[in-house]
């Protein structure tokens, strides 16, 4: 008796010992995710993180398409009509922002959020294996960050020039990579509009010279992207020699070249399997794995796999002269409506800047500044006529050089920027410089960070 | 140390009263009815204050051996539970008569289990008797409104989607709040594995007709001993074992048909023309627009008519406005429509069919018992292209290989397949068809196809036609489910075991999406698109424990349960998806001409626990009860890997009192009272830890951060205190429970907001506490009894939540951001702009301002600016009252049950449907019929705005939309026949049963809505509640059911 008992004792003892204790079996480490300690140690580790950041800048809330459609939807005087059901969307056709719009949220935190990505790569340079190397990444890097805070300021800000750049609010500068925890440190007021364009101008301008020397990332920016959207910052500055000189570069490097069919230029991915046109001076890549192309959800009609939300009207087709190419690059959706066909495809790249508008920069920026570097404005003009079609002009007056540049890069989101900067009122009622033509500081930040001041009217 | 201590514990429990080991003689006897003198088999025979016992025989006989001075305690389910003293007698017969309530039966408590009588704690227990073949589709469903307190929500009408449990309030903001699941023993996998289409439900892998019983495990003091995973509650399921004798052999089968349980009424083909026309015209008029201009929304509106109703209305409209020509001569009256499509009636089926099939073996010998059951269960949803089935076998032995070791296993294999829908917010979703034009025809007469296929125009229907789907989608779920589990149990001591689990829970998930060529209008592509994703999660567990159950001297009772319990969880999934298929004829990914997307995952958790409870009964009516269990998880962060969470209740059970003893009336009282800890763990598996992830562009490898760290992040802690009163009258046969909870619970996890120019939108953060309160009351009646019999069972709760404290966190969810968690609100509150009506003098939507006046007091005027209006609260998406009750009817034999559900006191939102479908006209989609009293210049006196095509007129997110979500249903009504056994012997048989069931028979609510049942998949969190979005109402379901017993 005793002896069975103590058998059964033992029995349960071992067992019970044995699965006492099962050791140290809590740390778990994640498998598809890597520690931040680990993430950023070697030269591929930081490319890496620089192939992320422009993963961030193409994502659809940002420049594959808000920051192409949001303004082109404020920008509106009765020649589009947005029947979409989106209200976040409606609300920008209305031009009466919420600031609780989702999608001024979502643009909002989609570039900050790459504005992180790109600061962690600045500060892990060092880990690169050459100064060249170090110099591409840098470029890169930079040109993402300058072309974010320039996109931010034109959205979220009074325009350049109107009221005192210096006192009116931009957006926060945010130049350091975000470590936990998240003290007050992190909640920072808006720097000026004058600091985030010395910014921009800042990083652009070194991002063009790093980049002289090549790139780093595979389908990355050339110094040549950086002049490009430079020479949009000094037209929104209204500097317009330096928009002249920055677009001519980008012209003299002979890097791109107009395409002979204005059709060609878009919808990359129908026309060349994906392959940007060699008329783009950089682009959000989309491919069929990665990357949502926005325009076509909301300017292609359902026949293309869109919303048909962005409808053309007549008010905008009768711009066009006759024989204009780009007045006959529309369909008639399915369901009887209008709709552009620069954006047929739900593939293909997003353009984000382009030859045209450089020939047309540097037109407007010598006849301010009453110069002929590179070519005459007349020239330059009627080289994107002519492509279009049209006849020659026998002379090119700053009306019919903006007249030029709205038709040939509508619905590519620099409308509004260009009446904005040139102070053309956007409809009889809409002042260029209207309160509701600016984005509000998302609800969510302002709620976060109390030393964030929120926009006019809201 | 710990392990040290633990042990130290267990030798001295060992060595505690190992004199008294001896067994003395056998004592044998018969059990009956005294209802009806027949022998009542598995009746458990007990000898007192030991765990020494045996289960009567299928004659009802039984034996068993008893040490000197025993009491016999004999109970059985739905019987009193009755003692004899032995003494010298060998041969004992008792009868035992029937119980009101069974405040003797057995109760499981988690690693063990108690006499219902001296459970100190609140356990809800449901029997299967209650559950067994309903025609829902999993278990959680089936429990709906038969405990106080477990508030369910099935969501929709989708099947096998996932289904939302609260027990006793929702206790977290960004962690889940739904209880621990534990089959047998073993924590299961019950969290949405699903990829596409709204969350599904791995809980309806189980077949729940399998089940013997359900507890839920409500107060700290049943459900600390699951520790940091107890605060949501833990629903412990029991399967059905054998029993030693006759093998009994069960069929059932029964069939059915379901039907939606609603339709909406939405604007017909004249109607819509007749609105539409004033709407447009509204809009002309307001900017000032001549309607026969081309450009105007009155012509825009014409030729929509013609497009959208395929010509069959104001034909060559179109043709005269890009011609430049008069279209006005051209428009038709609202009186020449032919084509009048009800689109509800396209996407709800018409008596959906469904069966299900049982076949059950049970029965054994005094040293082997078995279970083993099969089932088919096949559910046709009442959406077109719905479905659910589901094949279940399960083995359930015991086996007893010595008077000291007995061992066992559960093992059930279930395969589900499950033909899903399209997530609510989605075009595909069939219930967004009642927005389509009624002029639309539903099948395009040039192809005779479902309008909008191709090679028919596929720009038509309005939106996309989900009635496409139907024949050229195919989204299905696959499971395979494995739950295995194995014990052994060591007899140590008449009153110590020692009981050993391994339990291993596998689920094989496999679901494929396909959309061929013609639905490209959702997919954008016109050669097809497909997704094949695979999931497995394996689920390892083990629990090892001491049972410890003796009384000294009569007077002491003590139980005790010591033991640990480790689960390791990895759940690992692939996909491939592709697009550019051949033809139609191909779907799977071999045949796809582009792979579009492939990926692998794995993630996994492990607990770690130690857990110990106590019971003390002193005299029969002191109880004493303390518990503990020391918690680890990967989960948490470094610095916070271990809680501990303890517990303790007390009770009394005054009706043993003297002065209470002889009461004629009264003949049972207890109080009890319980404090403890629990925590919530769910907050995905690696929340504490600063992580980089993939962020690939254009086909290179990238990465980017994803999370910041938090090191010292760890669960969160509810301690709840619970009063409660358990009575009988009558001889138990009014008999209940009366409860008051409070649970408060701190350190919320909480995604908490961080300025998003630092690149990070939350970081999860220990934040901030919550409170949940309420009564709960049960009563349990036999009104009549004898031949003819009536019984009441009642079950009623009230929820109070208030979010406390979360820092000034503003947290904000739900379509348009019309859910917020409110400090001092519950945790689902609307929060938006108060409706105000409609100007009778403009037909503006006007909105209260709400905005605060200098004084301080609330400026009440109104607007129809909508931005001036501040935002309020405006209610909550989540009951304050829930209960149900059952009516039982039986005579001869005939019985009839009546059960109905309801809750009260929550808001549904039918913003999701009303800012398209009940917006006055702004888009072009089909009005709900209450739309057709909007404002006019003769009909002033209305609630709804004036029409105006796209323009917002209160169409903007407001309390227009919320509405009164409280409802009563008819849940369940089964009237069934017992074959008389006279007839039923001449068989073979040794019973028949015939029945008849009705669910969802009739609902009574003022929402306007589907179904007030409602959580619509794409809109759903903790915070996010009562949202209605095109969601698919329950079904209503008919069946008759035959069941025959050999």
């Amino acid at each position: 008796m005793k002896q069975y008992f103590i058998r059964q004792v033992a029995v349960s003892l071992v067992a019970g010992v044995t699965l006492w204790g099962c050791g140290n079996q809590l740390n778990v480490d994640p498998v598809q995710s890597v520690p931040e300690d680990k993430a950023l140690q070697t030269a591929s580790d930081v490319k890496g993180a620089l192939v992320g950041c422009y993963d961030g800048f193409g994502s659809n809330n940002f420049a594959s398409g808000a920051i192409q459609y949001t303004p082109d939807l404020l920008a509106d005087d009765g020649e589009i009509r947005f029947n979409g059901t989106f209200a976040t969307l409606l609300q920008y056709y209305q031009k009466a922002m919420l600031a609780n719009n989702t999608q001024v949220r979502d643009t909002w935190t989609s570039a900050y959020s790459t504005i992180n990505r790109v600061n962690n790569v600045l500060e892990n340079l060092s880990k690169l294996d050459t100064d060249a190397e170090r110099a591409a990444a840098e470029g890169e890097a930079l040109f993402l960050r300058g072309t974010i805070y320039f996109n931010l300021v034109r959205l979220f800000a009074r325009t350049w020039g109107d009221g005192d750049n210096t006192v009116n609010p931009g957006v926060p500068l945010v130049l350091k990579s975000t470590k936990a925890p998240i003290t007050s440190e992190y909640s920072i007021p808006r720097n000026t509009v004058a600091q985030v364009y010395t910014q921009v101008i800042a990083d652009l301008t070194k991002a063009e010279t790093d980049l002289k020397n090549g790139k780093l990332t595979t389908d990355g920016v050339t110094a040549e992207g950086a002049a490009a959207i430079l020479s949009r910052v000094y037209l929104a500055q209204g500097e317009y020699a330096k928009a002249r000189d920055a677009a001519d570069r980008v012209i003299q490097s002979g890097r791109y070249a107009l395409e002979i069919e204005f059709g060609n230029v878009f919808n990359d991915y129908v026309n060349r399997k994906g392959v940007p046109s060699r008329e783009a001076i950089f682009s959000s890549l989309i491919t069929i794995q990665d990357g949502t192309n926005d325009l076509l959800t909301y300017y292609g009609a359902s026949d293309y796999g869109g919303r048909g939300d962005i409808r053309v009207q007549s008010k905008h087709l009768a711009q066009y002269e006759q024989g204009d190419i780009r007045g006959d690059f529309f369909y008639q959706g399915s369901n009887g409506q209008v709709y552009t066909q620069k954006y047929i495809d739900q593939f293909s790249n997003v353009t984000q800047v382009r030859l045209a508008e450089m020939y047309l920069t540097r037109a407007e920026g010598n006849l301010l500044a009453g110069t002929q570097v590179g070519d005459t404005p007349l020239n330059d003009v009627n080289l994107i006529r002519e492509r279009a079609g049209l006849a020659p002009l026998k002379t090119a007056d700053r009306t019919a050089i903006l007249k030029e540049r709205k038709l040939e890069l509508m619905f590519e989101g620099e409308l509004l920027h260009d009446l904005r900067r040139t102070k053309r009122n956007i409809s009889s009622s809409v002042a260029y410089n209207a309160p509701n033509l600016i984005l509000p500081i998302p609800q969510r930040e302002i709620d976060v960070n109390k030393l964030l001041v929120q926009n006019q009217g809201y | 140390m710990r392990k040290l201590l633990h042990l130290s514990f267990l030798l001295a429990a060992l060595f505690t009263g190992f004199s008294v080991y001896a067994q003395d003689r056998f004592v044998t006897g018969k059990v009956t009815s005294s209802d009806d003198g027949t022998p009542l088999i598995g009746v458990s025979v007990q000898v007192k204050g030991t765990s020494a016992g045996v289960n009567t025989d299928a004659n009802g006989n039984y034996r068993i051996a008893v040490p000197n001075n025993a009491t016999l305690v004999y109970s059985f389910v739905g019987m009193q539970k009755q003692e004899v003293v032995v003494g010298v007698q060998t041969v004992i017969n008792v009868e035992l008569s029937s119980d009101a309530k069974e405040l003797s039966e057995v109760v499981v408590t988690g690693y063990g289990q108690q006499i219902k009588r001296d459970v100190t704690g609140n356990i809800a227990k449901i029997k299967s008797s209650e559950i067994s073949n309903v025609p829902v589709t999993s278990i959680e469903s089936a429990l709906q409104g038969r405990a106080a307190g477990v508030q369910i929500n099935a969501g929709s009408g989708k099947l096998g989607q996932a289904i939302q449990v609260r027990v006793r309030g929702a206790s977290s903001l960004s962690a889940s709040s739904q209880p621990l699941y534990v089959v047998d023993g073993v924590p299961v996998t019950s969290a949405d594995q699903s990829s596409f289409g709204g969350a599904t439900n791995p809980m309806a892998d189980i077949n729940f007709n399998d089940v013997e019983s359900v507890e839920i495990l409500k107060d700290a003091s049943a459900a600390a001993i699951y520790g940091s995973r107890a605060a949501n509650g833990v629903v412990l399921i029991t399967t059905k074992r054998g029993t030693a004798g006759k093998t009994n052999v069960s069929f059932n089968y029964q069939v059915g048909v379901s039907n939606p349980s609603r339709k909406v009424p939405f604007l017909n083909g004249k109607q819509y023309v007749d609105f539409y026309r004033m709407a447009a015209a509204n809009r002309d008029r307001r900017l000032g627009d001549d309607p026969s201009d081309p450009n105007s929304y009155s012509a825009y509106m014409e030729s929509f008519f013609e497009i959208y109703s395929l010509g069959t209305f104001n034909k060559g409209v179109n043709d005269a406005l890009n011609n430049g020509t008069d279209f006005t001569k051209l428009l038709q009256s609202s009186n020449n429509i032919t084509v009048q499509t009800d689109w509800q009636d396209q996407i709800f089926n018409k008596n959906a069919g469904s069966q299900q099939a049982d076949l059950t073996f049970s029965g054994g010998n005094e040293k082997t018992s078995f279970f083993i059951s099969g089932q088919y269960l096949g559910q046709t949803g009442t959406i077109i292209g719905n479905s659910f089935e589901r094949f279940s076998g399960r083995i359930n032995l015991d086996h007893k290989v010595s008077n000291v070791l007995s061992i066992g296993a559960s093992m059930n294999l279930a395969r589900t397949f499950n033909k899903r829908l399209s997530g609510d917010n989605s075009f595909s979703n069939p219930l967004q068809a009642s927005a389509l034009t009624p002029l639309t025809p539903a099948i395009d007469p040039e192809t005779g196809l479902p309008v909008g296929t191709l090679p028919g125009n596929g720009g038509l229907p309005l939106y996309y036609n989900p009635v496409i789907n139907k024949a050229n989608a195919r989204q299905s779920q696959a499971v395979v489910r494995n739950l295995t589990n194995v014990y052994a149990q060591i007899n140590i001591l008449p009153y110590l075991r020692f009981r050993s689990e391994l339990g291993i829970d596998l689920l094989s998930q496999q679901e494929e999406r396909y959309f061929n060529s013609k639905t490209y209008r959702v997919t954008g592509l016109t050669k097809g698109s497909g997704d094949n994703l695979f999931t497995g999660v394996a689920n390892y567990s083990t629990n090892n424990y001491f049972n410890f159950d003796k009384t000294f001297a009569g007077l002491h009772a003590l139980g005790a349960t010591l033991g640990m319990s480790y689960q390791n969880s990895q759940t690992r999934a692939n996909s491939v998806s592709g697009i550019n298929f051949p033809s139609d004829a191909y779907r799977m990914m071999a045949n796809a001409g582009t792979i579009s997307a492939g990926s692998s995952e794995e993630t996994n958790f492990r607990f770690l626990s130690y857990f110990l409870r106590a019971n003390y009964k002193f005299n029969d009516r002191y109880l004493l009860s303390v518990s503990g269990r020391i918690d680890g998880s990967s989960r948490f962060g470094k610095d916070s890997k271990y809680g501990f969470f303890p517990a303790a209740s007390a009770g009394w059970v005054l009706s043993e009192e003297s002065f209470l003893k002889n009461s004629t009336f009264l003949s049972f009282l207890k109080l009890r009272g319980s404090y403890g800890l629990t925590g919530n763990a769910e907050i995905g598996n690696f929340p504490a830890l600063g992580l980089y992830t993939s962020a690939n562009y254009a086909g290179n490898g990238g990465q980017a951060p994803s999370q910041l760290a938090n090191p010292n992040l760890k669960w969160e802690t509810t301690a709840q205190t619970d009063i409660g009163i358990d009575f009988g009258f009558f001889n138990n046969r009014i008999n209940g429970e009366v409860d008051y909870y409070i649970k408060k619970t701190s350190d919320l996890l909480l995604n908490v907001n961080v300025p998003a120019t630092s690149g990070f939108l939350t970081q999860t953060r220990n934040v901030g506490n919550l409170e949940n309160k309420g009564f709960e009351l049960v009563i349990n009646s036999q009104n009549i009894v004898g031949a003819f019999q009536w019984t009441t069972s009642l079950n009623l709760a009230t929820n109070q939540n208030k979010v406390t404290n979360i820092q000034g966190q503003i947290i904000e969810t739900g379509i348009q951001s019309m859910s917020r968690a409110v400090e001092g609100q519950p945790i689902a509150t609307f929060f938006g702009r108060e409706y105000a009506g409609v100007d009778p003098a403009t037909g503006d939507a006007l909105f209260y301002k709400n905005t605060t006046n200098a004084d301080g007091t609330i400026d009440r005027s109104t607007t129809n600016v909508y931005s001036q209006a501040q935002r309020v609260v405006l209610g909550k998406g989540i009951p304050t009252l829930t209960g149900g009750i059952t009516n039982t009817f039986s005579y001869k034999g005939i019985d009839l049950s009546i059960f109905f559900n309801g809750v009260s006191g929550n808001k549904i939102n039918f913003y999701g449907v009303g800012q398209y479908s009940s917006a006055n006209g702004i888009y072009e989609d089909n009005q709900t019929a209450d739309q057709l009293k909007a404002w006019t210049s003769t009909n002033t006196k209305t609630n709804v705005p004036e029409a105006r095509l796209y323009a917002s007129n209160g169409n903007q997110a407001s309390s227009r939309y919320l509405q009164d979500g409280s409802y009563l249903r008819l849940r369940t009504v089964t009237l069934g026949y017992n074959l008389p056994k006279a007839l039923v012997s001449r068989w073979k048989l040794s019973g028949v049963r015939i029945y008849v069931t009705g669910q969802n028979l009739a609902t009574f609510t003022n929402y306007k809505g589907w179904d007030p049942e409602v959580n619509s998949d794409d809109f759903t969190s903790s915070v996010a509640q009562g949202y209605d979005f095109y969601t698919p109402p329950q079904p209503k379901t008919l069946l008759a059911g035959i069941n025959l017993k050999f």
